[in-house]
Parts: C-alpha cells; structure tokens; sequence
C-alpha cells in the first residue's frame, strides 16, 4: 500500500504520545515496515518517520504522506514543548497495559492534547499497546474499554511483536482526520490559512521536500 | 573566607564524582549525602525544589533504567565565601532513546574541610523551534 516516490496529495502530521516505555517508538518502527530511519531533530528534541499511503475517499484516491512525530524522550525528565504538538492533526494516544500508571496517566495526556492541539476536540485513538503480553497485562479490556467510552475514543489493542492492530489504529487515525476535512470547511480553511498551518494545505508535489520545523 | 585556588581541579573532580554516583542506579541513593536537609536548592527542568529528601525524591522518580554520558566541559570559578561555581555542558541518554544536550550548574558551599551542593540547576537543551 505504501508507495516510494514523494508525490503526494495530502501531508499529514501524527503524533504518537503516552507516557515513556509504553513502546511508542516500537509502534511506529512497526508501521514503517521496521524501516529504523528517522529523522532526528535534536534541537526540539523530535523524532519522526514518514510513509505514503493511498486513501479512498467517495471513489477517489488520494496519496496521503504521513509523518509521524515521536519524542526523543524528553517526557522522562519534562513536560513536552509547544514545539512537538504545533500543527498535529491527529494523535495516536498509547499507554502499556502491562502498566497500569501509564493507563491512569491517559486522562492527563488528553487534556494535554485539548490544551495544545487546533481543535477542542482532537482526534485521537485511544491504544493499549503490548497485548502480546497477555500473562503480565494489568489492565483488562473493559476497563479500557469503558474509559475510552467515557471519553468518546476509539479503543484499540496493540502490539508492536506481532503487529495486532497497528495499521488499523492508524487507519482509524486517518479515517476521522479525512472525515474532518472533508465535513469541517471552516476547520481546514483554519489550518490552511498561515504559514505555521500550511501543513494541511493541499500541497503541491514537490520532489525534495525538505523538512522545517516552521511550516 | 578567601577565594579557593583549587576551584578548577575542585569543579572536576566534583563532577566526575557526583555523575559516577549519579549514573549508577545502586549508588545513586547516597547522592542525598551531598545535599543539605534544608539549605539546598535544585531547579530541574524548571521544577523547584528545596532540601535533600524533596530532591531524592525528584531524582528517584526518573524513569530511565539505564544513563550513559559525554561531558564536553565543566567551567568553574572561586566565590567569595570559599564555594565554587560550576557550569557543566554535557550530553547524556537514557537506554535507547537518542542523546539529549543538557546544563547543568552547581555551586558548592564550603562545609568543614569540603563542600555541600547549595544550588543545582538541570536543564535539557532542547528548544521550542528548530
């Protein structure tokens, strides 16, 4: 489904967040296909992969690059910088559900995200990640289940081992992005207005795109 | 009280020493020895804290398992009252995340024939643009 050449229609920024060791960057490694080369911004502290994927949408394709933000581990000894969250479009929120601290720490993770993202309420998919372990899990499936409810998440059981869910949570991810772009005129006319929010413009293809941290 | 002479090989030797026991997970729990019960002061990351048990409690609540780091310069200079001054520019990493720059500034308070950590300060050097 991924393609190699860097014509694209849509560019779109993800962030994965949660706390530290919950396998955030095993989740995104596995989606890269176990491609380990990233670009690694050390200034900001910022980490991120990208991948070309094709969306249907009514019966028309569109090329969609993702790129995906990961921390570089800051989280342990800090809160993350406004720099990290600038533009994201859609968040995909794990917490180890061998862990039960990084499960109760989701609540603030999502006002986290309602303070910094563009939208009141992001979109976000809710990931228990590392459902391989199933004999030291400590957070069953309803309780997750419930919580995600609460808070009108989708909730999705991961695992970076055997790859369970891994496209799926990002298909969601997508799904609920394109759905608002295509419903929400004045949200993407809000994100394609600036120079910090040209990042959801329809973009022209270019080769060699470069990345800067300002667009 | 004079300005100390030995405040550059002191400042060294202060850094190598409270990094072993920093980045030791067994040892680092005796750093606390090294703190005043009340009179120490550390900003971490922005965080202010007062006295040793109040910065044990910051230091062991770090997730990391695993430290490694690259000190690139540690510049020192006498004080006043005896103390020294220290400015440390480094880098370090924990398990397998990538390496962060940091800084981090002491000042040591004479104490008898050797010192205590008045002040610390820790900051990763990561910014808010590229």
């Amino acid at each position: 489904m991924s393609i190699l050449n860097m014509d694209y229609d849509y560019l779109i920024k993800l962030l994965c967040v949660g706390d530290s060791g919950v396998g955030k960057t095993s989740f995104l490694y596995k989606y890269t296909d176990g491609v380990f080369h990233t670009q690694f911004i050390s200034t900001v502290g910022i980490d991120f992969r990208e991948k070309t994927v094709i969306y249907q949408q009514n019966g028309r394709q569109h090329r969609i690059h993702l790129q995906l933000w990961d921390t570089a581990g800051q989280e342990r000894f800090r809160s993350l910088t406004t720099a990290f969250y600038r533009d994201a479009m859609g968040f995909l929120l794990l917490f180890d559900l061998t862990n039960e601290a990084s499960f109760l720490e989701v609540r603030n993770w999502i006002e986290q995200l309602k303070t910094h993202s563009l939208s009141d309420d992001p979109d976000i998919v809710l990931c228990g990640h590392k459902c391989d372990l199933q004999e030291k899990r400590l957070v069953n499936q309803n309780r997750a289940r419930e919580f995600a409810k609460n808070y009108n998440l989708p909730y999705l059981e991961t695992s970076a081992k055997t790859g369970q869910n891994i496209d799926r949570a990002i298909e969601i991810l997508l799904d609920k992005i394109m759905y608002r772009m295509e419903t929400s005129v004045e949200y993407a006319m809000l994100c394609a207005s600036g120079r910090r929010r040209q990042s959801l413009q329809k973009l022209q293809a270019k080769q060699d795109k470069k990345f800067c941290s300002s667009c | 009280m004079a300005l100390n002479p030995q405040y550059d090989a002191i400042g060294k030797g202060f850094v190598q020493q409270y990094y072993t026991l920093f980045d030791d997970p067994a040892q680092r729990p005796t750093l606390a020895n090294m703190y005043n019960v009340e009179t120490s002061f550390m900003t971490f990351e922005g965080v202010q804290l007062q006295g040793a048990v109040k910065i044990m409690e910051k230091l062991n609540s770090l997730t990391f398992q695993k430290i490694t780091r690259l000190v690139t310069s540690v510049d020192s200079q006498p004080m006043f009252d005896g103390g020294v001054l220290i400015n440390v520019l480094g880098r370090l990493q924990c398990d397998e995340d990538p390496p962060h720059p940091y800084m981090q500034t002491f000042v040591l308070k004479p104490l008898g024939d050797s010192f205590f950590v008045q002040h610390d300060i820790f900051r990763l050097g990561i910014h808010d643009v590229a």
